[in-house]
């Protein structure tokens, strides 16, 4: 189709580690359109953050990419060779990772990590790369931009420095945005300023989001559509609204469960119960039979497969086989 | 932005200072130690010198000048008072003040350390950075145990085999000193004369050294190559090149200068052996010497020195330190 | 009747407090490198202590037809300048060296833990007191302090058998000071976690809570770091014992037994004299790093991908 930005088919990532064998990643195809925010939603170690790096193949050994394919504007990026994938890094695709603590180079001031990408990329020298980077600041909405340029991160709190990665991130107008948990490490009302300069952000450069977080509150605010994935596997993607109105596979509905919502009579949260199954050591069939209230004999014996199971909306859940 | 700068060289002045402070109490310490070390000697700590045939008399009185009658505590305020005029008495075997003997040897011994500490800089980190960005390849394997090697064979062992081999078998190299005797070279001739006597102590030396700042350097890029912000600088679509050597290696070393500040005067009191090994003379042979002569003003007088260099040395590398991390507060 | 009940639950912890040294074993038995290490140092601490007992010589056995031979037959090392069996003084030399390093550790560990544990557990005047003997320690260079102590003391005369005593407890003394760091370090982030306040508010007394409960958390770091001292403290012994500082004549040691090879002649022409020892240094250390790496990686596997 002429509006995917991207679209992955069939992406496989494993990690060789020393007890064993991890599909981190075990066969996952979806597609972004042009200016759509793509939510990818799951507990820790489903494999969003693996599926989000695949995609710049940022994966460190043990892990490797094993087979899929990841069309970007028509070109296949898993084919691409290091040197052709480094100009897609940061310039067309760019990334704000989680932890802003951690993220930025402690050694490196501020103005030197953002005017590193606008030279690469944009062929700047280093006095219009600093403009540049004040420029950034400004439109991240930094106070005193031209002062922090020169702080080293350390001098910057969290929520200041979430902000200097989505300076750097967006300095090269990229076409793909991967937000992974962008928020999660930040406090509540820092989390919805953020929230707000990348809703903000997003319309202004026309970009594709992939939002990547674990908190169904994030997605309802900022998602057009969303996957939700389970042990390396979608097992649910719909239209946000569809998809918060009209659940079908047990695991969404256990974490829709899970959220509070305020002026519902309800006496507790619920939680999915068990825990996410060890990498190594899969279960047979349905991967989330164990902590599903509705398994069946079939969900221990075989894998669903993500089917359509009304019109835009697909789950990989034995109950709906044969609905449509 | 310069209002940063000499904000930060302000504090960097006032930091160096407030550790140059802090020395003194360490010092004071190893000194009291030292001191009281030489008191633990049975009989008189100056007996040594005692011609026999000095008469009795003669003995009361040189007892006398040297604050022999007087308690322990009060020999250490007269060897003090001397220490801070730059007094540190008089060596029994040389017949000089410490400090004269101490300046002829101590510059043949910065020659040679600071050849083999410059060596062992060059050589370790690159080796370090590859072994880490390539773990567990051929190349790590291969300088793993080469590091395993340098770190478990005695000095003076290998100091001794490389003499058998090259000095004595091939007659490659000289055996000891430093220059070739009989024969006066003057410039370029004289240093490559020197180059040449130094070339084995200082492989002995770059060996063991090089062994550990390489372990050093590889473990503390492994750490730093698994952390975040290299993945961000890889997402910006970095050369791997500069994500290493400009990223990763900035961070890698900050831990390394610490070693860098402990090998540093580790390259004199480790030297010792290698030195005397390899007759250089510089401070190690004449260590031994005051040892085994009993000579305790001159032992005192190194032993100060080699202490005053170490304390040095750690303030080098905490400055250093704070240079390459802003996120060191000088306080 | 508190304590007690902590104390049954630290009985039923029991089996999960073994776990992970069963764990380690298991990472370690599959560190290739790390079980050389040990079968060599098996082989060593073997031939040293059973070496001397099947030789057909004694240890101050002279033979004095048959001095400074090269390897033979009779003597599979050669024989030293006054016709003693090398090889026989070797095991024996290996006895000394071995343990004067064992003990030498077992001080230091002794001293450095204990004091390690007291700063770090009471902290402010007891802890600066113990930091700065440790930084004016640390701040001394070793080799230096410890020729110039062992001069003195060989100055009191010490008969020659009881030398190696001297030398196990100078090294020990002079070497605790960076585990005491170590140890320190642990115990204060140690402190700050839950099961001791846990304790805290029991009520259970301080030694009690310095030696069996903070202490035994620290154990994975003290065995690394002391199984890496060993070595050191066998290269110490043998630089001292080689200048002629620490155990001397007639009782053998490794380090000792290489300064024949400061005679240019015996450098040269009589290598069975000095080689063999060297190299039982050489290869009892390596062993003890191996090992102790492939300790530490197993303890401690965050530092291994």
């Amino acid at each position: 189709m002429a509006d995917d930005l991207l679209a992955i088919h069939d992406l496989r990532t494993y990690f060789y580690t020393e007890d064993g064998l991890v599909k981190a990643v075990d066969g996952v195809s979806f597609k972004i359109k042009k200016g759509e925010v793509l939510g990818v939603v799951g507990e820790s170690g489903c494999g969003k953050s693996i599926t989000a790096m695949s995609i710049l193949k940022l994966i460190d050994p043990p892990g490797k990419i094993i087979s899929g394919d990841v069309i970007f504007e028509g070109i296949n990026l898993i084919e691409l060779k290091e040197d052709d994938i480094r100009k897609i890094r940061g310039a067309s695709i760019s990334v704000i990772f989680q932890e802003p603590m951690t993220s930025l180079n402690p050694v490196f001031t501020i103005g030197d990590q953002i005017g590193e990408a606008i030279m690469l990329h944009q062929d700047l020298d280093k006095v219009n790369a600093r403009k540049k980077a004040i420029e950034m600041l400004k439109t991240v909405g930094i106070p005193r931009a031209d002062e922090v340029v020169d702080e080293y991160p350390h001098e910057l709190s969290g929520g200041m420095r979430q902000r200097a990665m989505i300076a750097m991130a967006i300095s090269c107008n990229p076409k793909l945005l991967i937000a992974d948990e962008p928020t999660t490490a930040l406090d509540v009302t820092i989390q919805a300023q953020i929230l707000e300069l990348m809703r903000n952000l997003k319309n202004d450069l026309g970009s594709s989001v992939m939002l990547i977080t674990h908190d169904l509150g994030v997605v309802a605010e900022m998602a057009d559509y969303v996957i939700v994935m389970y042990a390396g596997k979608i097992v649910e993607e719909a239209e946000v609204v569809e998809l918060f109105k009209n659940a079908k596979h047990p695991y969404t509905i256990g974490l829709l469960q899970s959220k509070p919502v305020i002026m519902r009579d309800e006496d507790r949260l619920n939680s999915i119960p068990g825990q996410v199954p060890n990498p190594l050591h899969m279960p047979s069939g349905c991967y989330f039979h164990p902590r599903c209230s509705h398994a069946m004999d079939i969900c221990r014996e075989s894998q669903p497969e993500l089917k359509e199971v009304c019109e835009g909306h697909k789950a990989a859940c034995w109950l709906y086989e044969g609905v449509i | 932005m310069p209002g940063t700068i000499t904000k930060r060289g302000e504090m960097m002045r006032q930091y160096i200072t407030r550790r140059l402070i802090q020395m003194i109490p360490i010092l004071i310490g190893i000194s009291i130690l030292l001191f009281f070390i030489l008191q633990l000697a049975p009989g008189d700590i100056f007996s040594t010198m005692m011609n026999p045939h000095m008469t009795a008399e003669m003995k009361e009185e040189l007892r006398h000048q040297l604050h022999l009658d007087q308690p322990a505590y009060i020999q250490y305020f007269y060897w003090v008072q001397g220490v801070l005029k730059g007094d540190f008495g008089d060596s029994f075997y040389f017949k000089q003040p410490v400090t004269r003997v101490i300046n002829t040897y101590i510059w043949n011994s910065f020659l040679l350390s600071l050849v083999s500490f410059i060596l062992s800089v060059i050589i370790s980190i690159p080796i370090g950075v590859i072994s880490a960005t390539r773990q567990y390849s051929r190349f790590d394997y291969f300088f793993t145990v080469v590091a395993l090697i340098g770190i478990s064979i005695p000095s003076f062992y290998f100091g001794l085999l490389l003499i058998k081999w090259f000095s004595v078998d091939l007659k490659l190299f000289p055996v000891s000193g430093m220059m070739t005797p009989g024969v006066n070279f003057v410039g370029m001739e004289k240093a490559a004369d020197i180059l040449y006597h130094m070339a084995l102590p200082c492989i002995v030396l770059t060996l063991s050294s090089v062994a550990g700042l390489m372990r050093y350097t590889r473990s503390s890029m492994l750490e730093v190559i698994r952390q975040d912000y290299i993945k961000t600088a890889r997402a910006k679509g970095l050369r791997e090149r500069v994500v290493i050597y400009k990223h990763a290696l900035r961070n890698a070393m900050i831990p390394v200068i610490t070693i860098f500040g402990m090998w540093l005067p580790g390259l004199f009191s480790g030297a010792i052996i290698t030195e005397s090994i390899f007759n250089w003379p510089g401070i190690g042979p004449i260590e031994l010497l005051a040892v085994n002569n009993r000579d305790y003003p001159l032992l005192m007088g190194i032993n100060l020195i080699l202490a005053l260099l170490t304390l040095l040395g750690n303030l080098i590398a905490d400055i250093t330190y704070a240079l390459v991390d802003p996120r060191i507060r000088l306080k | 009747m508190e304590a007690k009940s902590i104390e049954d639950v630290r009985e039923l912890a029991t089996e999960d407090i073994m776990s992970p040294w069963k764990l380690a074993w298991r990472r370690l038995k599959k560190n290739k490198l790390a079980m050389l290490g040990l079968y060599i140092l098996a082989i060593m601490v073997l031939l040293s202590v059973v070496g001397p007992l099947v030789s057909p010589y004694t240890m101050e056995q002279m033979d004095l037809s048959n001095i400074q031979s090269p390897p033979s037959l009779a003597h599979p090392m050669g024989t030293d300048e006054v016709g003693r069996d090398v090889m026989t003084r070797l095991f024996y030399a290996g006895r000394i060296s071995l343990s004067v390093g064992l003990f030498a550790v077992v001080i230091s560990v002794v001293i450095g833990s204990v004091l390690g544990g007291i700063a770090g557990y009471y902290g402010g005047f007891i802890d600066s007191l113990i930091m700065r003997i440790v930084d004016i320690f640390m701040s001394f260079p070793f080799l230096p302090l410890l020729i110039t102590i062992a001069a003195v003391m060989s100055d009191w005369k010490v008969p020659p058998q009881y030398r190696m005593f001297v030398v196990m407890i100078l090294i020990g003394i002079l070497s605790w000071p960076g585990l005491a760091r170590i140890v320190r370090g642990q115990i204060l982030s140690l402190r700050e976690q839950e099961f001791m306040q846990a304790a805290e508010a029991l009520g259970i007394r301080d030694r009690r809570k310095i030696f069996r409960h903070l202490l035994p958390n620290t154990y994975a770091s003290i065995i690394v770091s002391a199984t890496l001292d060993l070595g050191s403290a066998i290269l110490t012994e043998s630089s001292l014992s080689f200048l002629g500082l620490g155990v001397t004549p007639p009782t053998p040691s490794w380090g000792q037994m290489v300064q024949v090879a400061r005679d240019l002649y015996t450098l040269q022409m009589q290598p069975w004299l000095w080689i063999p020892p060297g190299i039982c240094i050489f290869l009892t250390v390596m062993a003890i790093n191996l090992f102790g790496d492939g300790l530490r990686d197993a303890l401690d596997p965050r530092l291994k991908r």
